[in-house]
């Protein structure tokens, strides 16, 4: 690894004035960081400096606010997972946060550092592939090995957004708190904090330069929710599907994690579940809505399957129905 | 006799911990990354990014001009293999070294590359025929059912948890050296040569070894370049790989393809018939060594049951892809995935139950015994037929089996005794992580009836005694009867010193039992029996196995499997295994059964997880980290019954490293296609496959 100057930030202020996109890279837990900086991923290339914020008490902790929830960004999701208020009332959270990678990843990785992650599709992670994301020509899992990429939203670059916890803070209709020396602090909802590749091709969601994510807000409670993941192994590998739903006053959210290059918000299946009862017959529509718009590519049908019941399990689990285990 | 009879199972009454365990979870252990000598240099492989690359531009000038670098250089300009080396660096730095690899700004070209078996080989029609292919295809004529199928196994890289590592100080007439081998003498060798020194002038250290797995053996591409620059700078050097090094070019378990046109009579037994298999090997072709690998592509199909008249033919094909290097059992697993579902395939052709079948077909009588223990072990009762097992998640039963031919190896062992009474037991071998330091104490304090805490046992250093390289599960098959016989001839050693104070002419007078020396109404313990040494210690060092020679058994191996299988997603979980384990004399219950653990877990790991990936397009590897090449974890592992099978009082130390892992795949494999009642016939047997097998029964119907 090149050599790197280390900064540690004791304020937020302090890590806002510091960070300056040019030679700054933010480090919270450092689980996606050092793997980039490994592999000469993190631009430009490597950095010449790491500003840590995960020292900043003020961005970590979970608090009831406006009868919602906040929960700062360097949280960790050991202690997502360990808050009985996210347990008893954001179930859809808590479920793809208690199971995340490993225990120890977990006792390291944050909140922030979850959504702000870069993709892990192969041939980004891999200095070999020239591919789009890193300014390349083409995306190689069109002629290549697409069996872990995206079967909805995808191209010209076909990755998946690799957050867990993306999915299900779209479904809770979260918001993400933002904020920046120059600009102060803004919130987006978490649906609008990701970028397709075709709006934006080198970072996957839409901080502006400088800016910090310092938080996300639940809203109200939902009266039901839950999620779901599927991995091919049970200890520490990425999803190949994930469905989150919630239900709110006005009705369902279902969101799709592992499948798209952003968390996707399936408005067919929110949109035919309205805000009915969940019936076997009804989780199962939803489910065949929420595959009906995949364009799966040559390796990854199989997940068009996997979308389906992720959907149908997850609404019968926050339904308290009976489900496959 | 019953396996669980504990007289059977722990023969020597080991079940103490293994010896290290205190060091290796502390991390006092030292391995060899943990040696950082002073003035030392750092140098690494420049490689070929692409499966056919070609080197047309490069910054040699300003790689040079990096700070702390002292060399960089170039030797060939074309690659053929995703890690393929074509030069070096060397520097005084690992931040020095990152810099130049940068500055160095290679450009390359690449060709299409060859990354896949099933498009690279040779058609079987194309294949000179086997000479009785007459004779098989009589086979299948006089057969009442015929079973055809080709079955696909991945290439499994070595992915030991401790990188291949050497540390090389030359001193001019001499050089000490470190190294993570499986074969200490072998490593110090290959340096002798290197460095043009006779052997007994290197001392070469590997007392702790993070596993081996066959894919460590001689100094190796690393100990090359180690030597050389350590030579030519008269400094130490240190070469390492990287995980992404470590994935793409110190060898692999070669992937296959295994035709199986097979005929069975209604009775259950089977003809013959045809066998044809491909093994992929590296861009050079199979079979020759390298120091990045070497290794062919061999496949043991058929075997282990009675398969009639069979006409073999098998191709090594080239692709541009890492070379093949040894790996636990070399052509076995892959090989039994392919015999046992082709085994059920066949059982389900004449209405067998799958243990019957076998039962019926089985060359081994040892093994018969362990296949009904097993069914009862498992609950083989409760099985249903193919994929009726009611509901989502269906349970599958799956049987596999395995064996090994026992070798033997080179080895001296040394036992000294000391007046304080410590007794010191060494070797030069080294402990893969095995527990070959534990097998070495256990011998000596049971053997001596003292306590274990006496024993120190020093292995994985050159100037110990020679003992064999880790390979083919020979290690404590070789080293236990010298083991025995160096103790024993400690004991007559001290019971003359015991004799002689006694002033007994005829030392036979003296007893020695439970760690108490006796004669008549005379008795001394054993510390106080060392304190009557005139000199400070006794060296005994045994070369021959004496009476202590047990011929072994044949290291038969019986697994069975129970897995669950989400039909809907393809999610497979395999929630217990039973692996019975012929081990002749068991040592230490404790690393035995370790043994066997770790076999299935490899096995497991095997069968549904790991895959060298490579791109089409580049012929790079698109998963050369421990992220994406899957490796099982905790919660993949299920319950684990090992069950240590001795078959006779009087067999030796068996083989056990390399049997276990056999029949893990081809048990579990067909616990799947039980669950689901089809046939996943290629491995890794992922949720994609599963689907797509269901799917394409679900058509048939």
């Amino acid at each position: 690894m090149k050599a790197f100057d280390y900064l540690v930030a004791h304020s937020l202020d302090a890590a806002l004035a510091a960070n300056d996109p040019a030679k700054v890279r933010l480090k919270a837990g450092g689980i996606d960081l050092i793997d980039l900086m490994k592999e000469r991923l993190a631009p430009p290339g490597a950095p010449d400096v790491v500003l840590t914020i995960d020292r900043l008490d003020d961005l970590r902790g979970i608090r009831e606010s406006d009868g919602g929830l906040l929960i700062g960004a360097t949280t960790t999701l050991a202690d997502v997972a360990r808050s009985d208020l996210v347990k008893a009332k954001y179930r859809a959270l808590w479920d793809v946060t208690a199971h995340a990678a490993t225990p120890q990843v977990r006792e390291r990785a944050t909140v922030g550092g979850n959504l702000c992650q870069r993709p892990r599709c192969w041939y980004f992670r891999n200095a070999e592939f020239d591919c789009l994301k890193k300014g390349g020509p083409t995306c190689f899992a069109v002629e290549g090995e697409s069996r872990y990429h995206a079967i909805l939203g995808g191209g010209p670059c076909h990755i998946v957004h690799p957050s867990n916890l993306a999915p299900a803070l779209v479904a809770l209709d979260a918001q993400v708190l933002i904020r920046s020396a120059r600009a102060g602090e803004r919130r987006v909802a978490a649906r609008d904090f990701f970028a397709l590749p075709r709006d934006s091709m080198f970072r996957e969601h839409t901080l502006d330069d400088g800016e910090i994510v310092t938080g996300v807000l639940l809203p109200t409670p939902p009266t039901q929710s839950a999620a779901i993941e599927f991995r091919e192994k049970q200890s520490f590998d990425w999803p190949i599907a994930i469905a989150a739903v919630a239900r709110h006053a006005d009705g369902w959210r279902v969101a799709l994690g592992a499948v798209a290059p952003v968390p996707w918000f399936s408005k067919p299946a929110s949109d035919l579940l309205g805000n009915a009862d969940v019936t076997l017959d009804l989780a199962t529509r939803a489910g065949d809505a929420a595959a009906s718009e995949a364009r799966p590519m040559r390796d990854n049908a199989y997940k068009v399957q996997l979308v389906k019941v992720a959907v149908k399990r997850s609404l019968l689990a926050a339904a308290g129905l009976e489900v496959p285990k | 006799m019953m396996p669980t009879d504990p007289q059977n199972r722990v023969a020597l009454e080991n079940d103490g911990v293994r010896l290290d365990i205190v060091e290796k979870v502390t991390g006092r252990a030292k391995y060899t990354t943990d040696h950082y000598l002073p003035r030392m240099l750092h140098a690494a492989y420049i490689r070929s990014p692409f499966g056919r690359s070609k080197l047309v531009a490069e910054k040699l000038d300003a790689a040079r001009a990096v700070k702390g670098v002292l060399e960089v250089e170039i030797t060939k300009r074309e690659g053929r293999y995703h890690g393929d080396r074509l030069g070096h660096v060397c520097a005084e730095s690992p931040a020095a070294l990152f810099e130049a690899m940068t500055a160095l700004a290679c450009e390359f070209e690449h060709d299409r590359p060859r990354t896949r078996l099933g498009v690279e080989r040779t058609p079987r029609a194309d294949l000179k025929p086997a000479d009785n292919a007459a004779q098989a295809d009589e086979a299948l004529a006089r057969s009442d059912a015929v079973v055809e199928v080709e079955y696909e196994t991945q290439v499994q890289t070595h992915c030991c948890l401790e990188p291949h590592i050497v540390v090389v100080d030359f001193r001019g007439d001499s050089a000490i050296a470190y190294g993570s081998t499986q074969g200490t003498f072998s490593v110090r060798d290959d340096l002798a040569r290197a460095l043009q020194l006779p052997p007994d002038r290197v001392e070469f250290h590997c007392e702790y070894v993070g596993g081996g797995f066959g894919g460590k053996f001689g100094m190796g591409a690393e100990g090359e370049l180690a030597a050389r620059m350590s030579k030519k700078y008269a400094r130490p050097c240190r070469v390492g790989c990287d995980r992404k090094e470590e994935q793409l070019d110190t060898g692999n378990r070669p992937g296959s393809l295994q035709y199986m046109k097979i005929g069975v009579a209604r009775d259950g037994t089977i003809q013959g018939g045809h066998v044809a298999t491909w093994g992929s090997v590296g861009p050079t072709g199979g079979g020759q060594a390298s120091a990045g690998g070497g290794g062919g592509g061999g496949v043991r199909n058929p075997s282990r049951y009675k398969f009639g008249t069979i006409a073999k033919i098998h191709e090594d094909v080239s692709l541009n892809g890492g070379f093949p290097r040894a790996m636990r059992a070399p052509g076995h697993p892959q090989a039994m995935f392919a015999v046992e579902l082709c085994m059920d395939a066949l059982a389900a052709k004449v209405a067998m139950d799958p243990v019957e079948f076998r039962l019926h077909n089985e060359i081994n009588e040892l093994r018969k015994r362990m296949l009904r223990e097993g069914a009862a072990m498992i609950g083989w009762s409760d099985r249903k037929p193919d994929g009726a097992w009611p509901g989502v998640i269906k349970r599958g039963y799956g049987v596999g089996v395995g064996d090994w031919g026992n070798g033997r190896g080179r080895a001296t062992i040394t036992v000294n005794l000391y007046r304080n009474g410590t007794v010191e037991v060494l070797s030069g071998a080294q402990d893969i992580g095995t527990g070959y330091r534990t097998l070495l104490a256990d011998i000596v304090h049971t053997h001596l009836g003292i306590e274990r805490e006496r024993v120190v046992a020093k292995v994985g250093n050159s100037r110990y005694p020679v003992g064999p390289a880790s390979g083919g599960s020979v290690t404590s098959r070789t080293v236990a009867p010298r083991a025995f016989n160096a103790a024993e001839m400690a004991r007559q050693g001290l019971i003359k010193v015991v004799a002689k104070e006694w002033e007994l002419p005829d030392a036979s007078a003296v007893s020695f039992a439970d760690g108490t020396f006796r004669a008549g109404d005379r008795s001394i313990d054993f510390a106080r029996a060392c304190r009557l040494m005139t000199e400070e210690m006794m060296t005994f060092t045994a070369s021959e196995e004496g009476e202590f020679w047990k011929n072994p058994t044949g290291s038969e191996a019986v697994q069975f499997a129970l897995v669950e299988v989400d039909t809907e997603t393809g999610i497979i979980r395999v929630k217990k295994m039973i692996a019975i384990q012929e081990v002749g004399l068991p040592v230490n219950r404790n690393t035995v059964e370790n043994q066997i653990t770790g076999a299935v877990i490899q096995g497991l790991s095997f069968c549904l997880f790991e895959d060298r990936i490579l791109n089409r397009q580049t012929g790079a590897m698109v998963n050369a980290n421990m992220d994406q090449y899957k490796i099982a974890g905790p919660m993949d592992v299920p319950e684990i019954v090992p069950v240590i099978w001795r078959s006779r009082e009087d067999a030796g130390v068996n083989s056990l490293g390399e049997p276990p892992i056999v029949p893990t795949a081809g048990a579990i494999g067909c616990a799947i296609a039980n669950a689901i009642g089809a046939q996943v016939t290629s491995m890794p047997i992922t949720p994609d496959k599963v689907l797509a097998a269901i799917a394409a029964k679900e058509r048939a119907r």
